[in-house]
């Protein structure tokens, strides 16, 4: 492996880094609001609401992101000019509604594990659903959510680089042309799986700190 | 008298089990009433049912003049509104078996967030109560300890102490004592009996025959999903009418004397000692000897429980770490 070759490269590649956290960024946040709303609405008393979340992390964890991609950036335009995203767009959508099912399961198996008893004594001192699923239960729950939630985090990282099929300029993008203008792919990849490490283990610290945070006081 | 709580025809079934019966039970406002009876007669689902944590198949409550459930001519149950219910339940403290304290909170947040967030009390309003109520509950060098950090007494404490803060007109006891040390139990009990004092109408599903004898007014024995016998404490426990709770009887007792409970709490450094101390309200009557050698078990009992406290507490200091 060309050392020098990899310090050459490794800003070109970087210039796409901003795009890749971005990418992130933005569905981690749609993933997470999107993930606890259906969580809450699969444990909805209605009937509808449940069906609807349990259809939606049928459908979206049973399908290839790769597809998902496709159909947003590729099919959705046929339906008409409103549904036509810019390549950008369309890949936040497709991570972010892949994310969410994941991460409403993640949220719904934290919000099954606090005990029944700490919802009854909130329901017993006359509280609203609302307030102790925000005040009492979430808050408990968070301990439990924290190593799933991660992991479905570091996940989607690491699939933002599917977004360079639908030309999104990440950094997987930008070594790719590396790749094809140099006829050298040791260095390129090498050096976007380094920058891939570093971002996955932000996370992984991220994760620890979290955990000690949430931990119960003993 | 005009009754507080109003139950009549009450039933409930967990699919094909009947767990109550139509039962009947008016408690008048300041009345302290036990219920006692074998695990699965249903006493526990009865006080669920007041707050509507089970919803009754049939019958009718009836809480402070306001109706929580009633049976409709066609056989339906009509609830009261969402909001109807948690109005109800402002006026009917519950204290679990299982404390359910919130694990994130210290023993005055929870004390704090039902007044804060239902009656919209102000935080300095409910803290100063809160520390009030801690302080009645002997309790409040521990109001910034977490849940986890304190014994089962203490857990149990602060669980009253919660409920009260809602100034319930009704205060409902699930087996209170059962989930917590024996040695324990007597300064839960100890809160409980002022608290009866104090004039708070109770309603107590217990097995401490002890207490029930001490600080009930009325004693309601329940089997198989009915009220067998009631009376008043000294008559159902000292003279039973019916053969099951004679049987009743007989099985606790000869497991657990009666004078074995009411201890003064262990850290309460001497406040009220002796005040709930051992009565002779046992049936069964043990010669003096025997009841010499049993108070020297209880303190025994209770050494060993302080003892197992600190212990737990150095070794929690010891191993508490950051992922623990």
């Amino acid at each position: 492996m060309d050392w020098n070759f990899v310090r050459e490269i490794t800003p070109t590649i970087l210039e796409g880094l901003s795009i890749t956290l971005s990418l992130f960024l933005w569905s981690v946040l749609f993933s997470t609001i999107g993930g606890l709303i259906l969580a809450l609405m699969r444990l909805s008393g209605l009937a509808p609401l449940r069906w609807f979340s349990a259809f939606f992390g049928w459908l979206f964890r049973g399908i290839p992101l790769l597809l998902i991609m496709f159909y947003v950036f590729f099919a959705l335009p046929e339906f008409g000019e409103t549904w036509t995203l810019p390549p950008f767009r369309a890949a936040v959508v497709a991570l972010s509604m892949w994310a969410a099912a994941y991460q409403s399961e993640a949220i719904r198996s934290g919000i099954i594990s606090v005990d029944v008893g700490q919802f009854e004594a909130a329901e017993a001192l006359g509280m609203s659903r609302f307030h102790y699923m925000r005040r009492i239960v979430l808050p408990q729950s968070v301990r439990i959510i924290v190593p799933p939630f991660t992991g479905n985090a570091i996940n989607l990282m690491k699939q933002t680089s599917l977004a360079t099929v639908i030309t999104v300029p990440e950094m997987t993008l930008l070594a790719q042309r590396i790749i094809s203008n140099e006829f050298k792919a040791v260095e390129p990849l090498f050096a976007l799986a380094i920058i891939f490490l570093a971002l996955t283990s932000v996370l992984v610290l991220a994760q620890i700190g979290l955990e000690h945070a949430f931990r119960l006081k003993t | 008298m005009n009754p507080i709580v109003k139950v009549s025809g009450l039933e409930k079934s967990f699919g094909d089990l009947q767990i109550l019966n139509g039962i009947d039970i008016e408690v008048a406002s300041g009345e302290v009433v036990a219920i006692i009876g074998p695990s699965g007669s249903g006493k526990t689902t009865v006080l669920r049912c007041l707050n509507l944590l089970e919803r009754p198949d049939g019958g009718r409550i009836e809480v402070n003049g306001r109706v929580v459930c009633e049976e409709q001519p066609n056989g339906k149950v009509k609830f009261a509104s969402k909001r109807e219910i948690r109005e109800i339940r402002e006026e009917l403290g519950m204290v679990f078996q299982r404390f359910n304290l919130f694990p994130h909170m210290t023993a005055l947040q929870n004390i704090v967030e039902a007044p804060k967030a239902v009656k919209g009390v102000s935080r300095t309003d409910a803290e100063a109560k809160a520390r009030e109520l801690l302080d009645s509950v002997g309790l409040s060098h521990r109001a910034d300890h977490y849940p986890l950090q304190m014994s089962g007494g203490q857990q149990q404490r602060v669980a009253i102490a919660r409920s009260l803060a809602m100034d319930p007109a009704v205060m409902l006891f699930d087996e209170v004592t059962s989930a917590v040390d024996p040695e324990l139990a007597g300064e839960i009990l100890l809160v409980m009996k002022r608290l009866a004092d104090e004039g708070m109408t109770m309603i107590v599903v217990t097995h401490e025959m002890g207490f029930a004898a001490d600080v009930a007014d009325r004693v309601l024995f329940m089997d198989h999903g009915a009220v067998v016998e009631q009376g008043p404490a000294q008559q159902v426990l000292g003279q039973p009418q019916h053969a099951r709770t004679k049987a009743f009887l007989r099985a606790v007792l000869d497991r657990t004397p009666m004078d074995a409970v009411s201890e003064p709490p262990t850290d309460e450094a001497g406040s009220q000692p002796g005040e709930a101390g051992s009565q002779p309200v046992d049936a069964t009557s043990p010669d003096a000897t025997d009841t010499k050698v049993e108070r020297l078990e209880t303190e025994l009992a209770q050494l060993r429980g302080e003892l197992d406290v600190t212990r737990r507490q150095l070794e929690q200091k010891r191993d508490s770490r950051p992922w623990g």
